[in-house]
């Protein structure tokens, strides 16, 4: 007569152990494997890790040499510290530039986000000829940049550009939509979400299309408005790829350097410059290499943390 | 067991793992397997590397490229490869520091200054000594040569001047009924005619990638015997002659002589302006009309104007070519540029450069004289022209910075703007300055 009773069997059996056994031959078994298992995978992954620290980490580090160097592209120079940070800190100019990327960011994040989900939402319905529409509408994102900012250009750079005489001849002046600082920075930040709200708006589709239907259909029966389950169905059920969609804009936004420079060069005096765009200024035009890369530093980052901050957010909305 | 087991046996996980890395370590050890020819600086020959820039139509590199691929000196052959003006800098930089750059190249203006700093750069004294031999030395225009001596030699030798020389549109003037100016007097006044037919009597530009308005600031400041460095290289910003000059300049801008859009003009906007005939006056580089697509001869070269106080000046740039110490050989390096420098004729007489040329024998050739603006240029504009150096003749790596960079432009476009009184523009400028050539 086996001393095991049936109880104690049957959770032995829910552990996966054997009658009589005390478990501990497959748990070893078990554990050896995993360990080489783990061996295995470690030695599979390890080239790709030391390509991605040769790719990533090296220039980094060259990076970080430079910033706290006093060289040039050539020539690592003298040990300097943190001076070109301060040198940086210290400048009108990076405050200036920090303020307009966070502009542009903003803006450029949200405002592509608004066109995008809109046109999403509305591509959603029976629209004649929606295919042709979705098409169209990427072309902003798939046209080289080069190509888009050059047509911006000819549409409002000179008095005689189309918008300008648009303008005109509606009576409201002429305005220098390049040439007024404070035009030039709404125009670029158009131009920016002009270039980005296909991307919003093929991420938005996406998200749209896993929503259930059934769940509007159990709001409707329980008489929720159409902004009710626009805000309280739609919006939570595509946050996860809201939140997603809004980290990578944003570092779209930070690094964006064609959009500003093709369109406007960073000016007029710097009422459109980046800090992407002063780095490389004061990298390849001043030819000072150590705050450049310093600046370039202090936007990685700015990056890295309002990345994290996205990112706790997004894996609250999972959680939720 | 069968031949399969034993094959999976033997081809362990191991020995995959094995493979595996020795397939990875590959592209690894290409990478670090050095660069290519141009190391040494002796006597022994090899191939050089000659990197030139689109100094005009792809055909120009065409033809540079057949001259530079012809030669056959001192045991050594020569490539020739395009390097695009985007980013150049940062592309020479990044060959020289792998060994892999150029033994002779064309390139920035300044651009030989700054790499000579850095000790990269092989001095040209004895490829003078071989032009002094072949008679090559005295063909030199009048004071083309001299920016390039330093003490520690020839940085480079010019092979071309970049003029910028004022241009004006004959309709207009005659349409406004107006002189051609001569002076800033006569071109304030003409401005103001010419406004009245909707044209601009002082063209210019600083929008993205367009130097010309940063050209024009210095060019009126030179003009009226000032400048931004005294003879000796002094920063000297603040001078009454420079004050003098940017007052000028806004008053030309407060008069909309200077179209209000010209601080976010383009070099694409600025040609439109002039084929347009919105621009009837203003400084531009060589060939505007074929620039421009209006070859009918109302686009042509002004003469110089004086400014108020007598001063005529022009503005130059004069380009060069540069030999660098990373060479397969310092003698074959030194042979090419004195066999590059004696074809280039070749280069005028196929009417493939929208610049002048630095040897009298070129301006004379009937395909170069065939163009009277042309002939303008070098009888009015090269015997007054300055560089950047203004008041001083030595070019140095701080006039890239100045030319390039940030102060400069940010001193234009402030001055186009018209929202600034000409010290605090210039104060802000001499701040800008320093910063960067505080080194």
């Amino acid at each position: 007569m086996s001393s095991t009773t049936a109880p104690s069997g049957l959770a032995r059996a829910r552990k996966g152990l054997a009658p009589g056994g005390s478990g501990g031959g497959a748990r070893n078994r078990k554990s050896k494997l995993s360990a080489q298992t783990s061996r295995t995978f470690f030695w599979l992954l390890l080239p790709s890790v030391i390509l991605l620290v040769l790719i990533h980490g090296y220039p980094l580090f060259q990076a970080g040499v430079q910033a706290t160097h006093d060289g040039n592209l050539i020539q690592t120079g003298d040990f300097v510290g943190i001076e070109n940070f301060q040198q940086v800190l210290a400048s009108p100019a990076f405050w200036k530039a920090a303020q307009f990327t966070l502009l542009f960011t903003i803006v450029g994040v949200f405002g592509s986000w608004a066109v995008g989900l809109g046109l999403a939402l509305l591509l959603r319905t029976k629209i004649p000829a929606g295919g042709t529409f979705k098409v169209l509408l990427l072309l902003p994102w798939v046209v080289p940049i080069v190509v888009s900012s050059t047509a911006w250009n000819w549409l409002v750079a000179t008095p005689d550009s189309l918008i300008p005489s648009i303008f005109r001849n509606l009576g409201l002046g002429t305005p220098l939509f390049l040439a007024d600082p404070t035009l030039a920075a709404v125009t670029v930040m158009i131009f920016k979400v002009w270039v980005s709200f296909p991307f919003m708006m093929m991420m938005t589709s996406a998200a749209l299309a896993s929503v259930d239907s059934t769940v509007y259909e159990a709001a409707n029966m329980d008489g929720a408005s159409r902004f009710q389950q626009f805000t309280q169905i739609t919006l939570p059920l595509i946050a996860r790829s809201t939140y997603i969609s809004w980290i990578l804009m944003t570092i779209f936004c930070v690094n964006d350097f064609p959009t500003i420079y093709l369109l406007t060069g960073g000016g007029p005096v710097d009422a459109t410059t980046s800090l992407v765009v002063l780095a490389y200024r004061t990298v390849f035009q001043d030819f000072a290499t150590g705050p450049g890369v310093a600046i370039a530093f202090l936007m990685t980052i700015t990056l890295v943390i309002v990345s994290v901050i996205l990112y706790r957010q997004i894996r609250k909305s999972s959680v939720e | 067991m069968n031949v399969q087991s034993a094959a999976n046996r033997s081809f362990s996980r191991r020995g995959f793992l094995g493979l595996t890395a020795a397939a990875a370590s590959v592209p690894l050890l290409a990478a670090c397997g050095g660069g290519s020819a141009s190391q040494g600086g002796g006597g022994a020959g090899g191939t050089l590397k000659f990197w030139d820039m689109p100094w005009a139509t792809p055909a120009y590199n065409d033809a540079a490229k057949k001259i530079a691929e012809g030669f056959s000196g001192a045991n050594s052959k020569a490539t020739y490869q395009i390097i695009q003006w985007n980013n150049f800098y940062q592309t020479f930089s990044s060959a020289i520091a792998s060994k892999t750059g150029p033994a002779v190249s064309t390139g920035g203006g300044f651009q030989a200054f700054q790499f000579e700093q850095q000790g990269q750069i092989a001095y040209a004294d004895k490829v003078i000594e071989k032009l002094k031999s072949n008679g090559q030395f005295d063909d030199f225009l009048p004071g083309v040569l001299e920016p390039f001596k330093t003490d520690k030699g020839y940085v480079a030798v010019p092979w071309q001047l970049d003029m910028r020389p004022l241009w004006y549109r004959k309709s207009l003037f005659e349409k406004a009924g107006v002189e051609v100016p001569k002076d800033w007097a006569s071109l304030l006044e003409a401005g103001k005619k010419l406004k009245t037919i909707g044209a601009f009597g002082f063209a210019t530009g600083s929008g993205a990638g367009n130097n010309i308005g940063n050209h024009s600031m210095i060019l009126m400041m030179i003009n009226n015997g000032g400048g931004v460095f005294t003879k000796d290289g002094q920063l000297d910003v603040m001078n009454d002659r420079n004050v003098e000059a940017i007052e000028y300049m806004l008053e030309l801008v407060s008069n909309g002589i200077i179209d209000p859009a010209a601080v976010s003009y383009t070099t694409d906007n600025l040609n439109a302006q002039w084929k347009d005939g919105k621009a009837a006056f203003g400084p531009y580089v060589l060939g505007v009309p074929e620039r421009v697509g209006d070859t009918s001869g109302d686009i042509v070269v002004a003469s110089p104007i004086a400014g108020p106080h007598g001063d005529k000046t022009a503005l130059v740039f004069p380009n060069n070519i540069m030999m660098y110490t990373n060479t397969p050989s310092q003698d074959a390096s030194e042979e090419f540029l004195v066999y590059y420098l004696g074809q280039l004729k070749n280069l005028w007489q196929q009417k493939l450069m929208n610049a002048l040329p630095v040897f009298k024998s070129i301006t004379e050739l009937p395909e170069f004289t065939s163009d009277a603006n042309n002939v303008k240029v070098v009888n009015e504009y090269v015997p007054i022209a300055k560089t950047f150096a203004s008041q001083g003749t030595a070019l140095s790596a701080d006039l890239a910075a100045l030319d390039g960079g940030q102060a400069l432009n940010q001193f234009t476009q402030t001055v186009l703007t018209g929202k600034t009184d000409a010290k605090s523009a210039l104060q802000a400028f001499e701040t800008g300055l320093k910063s960067v050539l505080k080194k």
